[in-house]
């Protein structure tokens, strides 16, 4: 469904991506892992051109794209079938909950305002806000703020969501909430890229997982593979790293 | 206080406040209106980076900040019918407090956009929105609750600035107060009589404000 070649990223001297290659099938769940500067979410936002990339190549249901060279146009096509959860949720904050999910199907999907509406209530039910419709950001906890940051980025049924360090900002009591969220999402086939520190998350829900240094891919493989029978001593390093923490 | 004196403030009060509101409101309200619209065309195409107007805006900004709002008014008036263009003096101060305080505005403006998150931008983009849809939609409806403190002092300021006009013959209630006191000698009494009818006004603006910066809150 989408695979990216061959994807760089300098900003100035420094090289934050060196040649990323990706592949992602409908319905995988991707877990990418590393540690801080290790260019894993410079790469989640050259996937939706918040970041624009140096080279490489998209290819996104079928269709080429040169990422050195991208128009507007293309960039407006593909983010239709795409949504991002950001870490800070960047709810817009003039609106209500409800308001955050219906605004681009509205605006910029001329939607009617009823169906919206309807979607969009849906979408908050989903998440488990149905109480929290009328509710501004700043009346929202961070976990229930991400939660609809969550209904805003699956109310369009993009083919794939991308969510950037989701849980955070989170306080530590309020990130099992979001978790199960996507994990429920993971489970109806939603396709998600995942950029976490979840390490359980990663073990558990995601379809692969991938490990990245230095703005490479150092190791990629199944959960099992990665957590089990990590093959470069520096994935391994990394893991260990977290489990060592009391 | 003898009844001559009485008489003198009680008669030139109403005088005074009607003028104000004849005058000195009307004045204070299109110059404003017209100052808020300039400033924002002024702020956006700044923040929008759109080349020739962001050098224009910037110049103007250069300008009328640089030179003093009663050197501006007597230009216009006293000085523009030497080069044959005349204007009355009411649509003048209209001109000049309006330009003077839409480029003081323009700055309070694009402070205020450029303190809203860029990631309200980008979660824009990513549901879709296009530049324009976000500005207007969730840009400047965030901006306008920021700027709205500072825009009122500009606001309460143009009320006293407004008192300039008088000196190009604008019939305003400054000008009221300076013929009764010269017809009276009454300086003192009249000039704080004018002062506190310029403080009762500003006192309306300032409950307002806080009024509507309750209603303009997001929690």
């Amino acid at each position: 469904m989408l695979e990216i070649k061959g994807l760089k990223k300098k900003f100035d001297d420094l090289e934050v991506l060196k040649g990323i290659d990706l592949s992602v099938k409908k319905g995988d769940v991707i877990s990418i892992l590393g540690s801080s500067g290790s260019g894993k979410t410079t790469l989640l936002r050259c996937l939706n051109f918040l970041t624009m990339a140096d080279e490489g190549e998209m290819i996104f249901d079928d269709v080429h794209y040169d990422l050195a060279r991208m128009s507007k146009k293309e960039i407006f096509d593909i983010r239709k079938k795409t949504a991002f959860v950001f870490q800070n949720y960047a709810l817009f904050i003039n609106k209500t909950a409800l308001e955050n999910v219906t605004e681009g199907l509205i605006v910029a999907r001329k939607m009617d305002k009823k169906e919206a509406i309807t979607l969009a209530k849906e979408a908050l039910d989903r998440v488990g806000l149905s109480d929290r419709y009328d509710y501004y950001p700043r009346q929202l906890s961070g976990g229930q703020q991400q939660r609809v940051a969550i209904a805003r980025a699956m109310v369009y049924r993009p083919e794939i969501i991308y969510f950037d360090e989701p849980t955070s900002s989170l306080d530590p009591e309020l990130i099992g909430e979001v978790l199960s969220v996507m994990r429920d999402l993971a489970q109806s086939g939603m396709t998600m890229i995942v950029v976490t520190h979840e390490m359980n998350f990663a073990k558990n829900v995601s379809s692969k997982v991938i490990f990245m240094e230095g703005g490479k891919i150092v190791e990629e493989g199944t959960a099992k593979e990665i957590f089990e029978e990590a093959k470069e001593e520096r994935t391994r390093r990394f893991l260990a790293s977290y489990y060592d923490r009391i | 206080m003898n009844d001559r004196l009485i008489e003198i403030l009680t008669s030139s009060f109403f005088e005074i406040l009607i003028q104000g509101l004849k005058v000195t409101i009307p004045l204070t309200i299109i110059s404003f209106a017209i100052a808020l619209v300039i400033a924002l065309l002024v702020a956006i195409v700044q923040v929008a980076n759109i080349k020739v107007a962001k050098q224009v805006a910037r110049f103007y900004v250069w300008i009328i900040r640089g030179t003093p709002l009663i050197v501006q008014l007597f230009i216009v008036f006293f000085g523009l019918p030497s080069l044959g263009i005349v204007i009355d003096a009411f649509p003048s101060a209209i001109i000049v407090f309006s330009i003077n305080t839409g480029a003081y505005a323009s700055e309070t403006i694009r402070a205020a956009i450029e303190a809203v998150p860029n990631s309200q931008f980008e979660a824009g983009y990513c549901v879709g929105m296009n530049y324009v849809q976000i500005m207007y939609r969730i840009i400047l409806p965030q901006a306008m609750r920021t700027a709205f403190p500072p825009l009122s002092n500009s606001l309460i300021g143009l009320v006293k600035d407004t008192s300039l006009a008088a000196s190009i013959t604008v019939v305003d209630m400054f000008l009221v107060a300076q013929r009764v006191a010269a017809q009276t000698y009454e300086t003192f009494a009249l000039y704080m009589e004018v002062a506190l009818v310029y403080l009762i006004f500003c006192t309306v603006l300032t409950k307002l404000q806080t009024v509507m910066e309750k209603r303009l809150r997001m929690d």
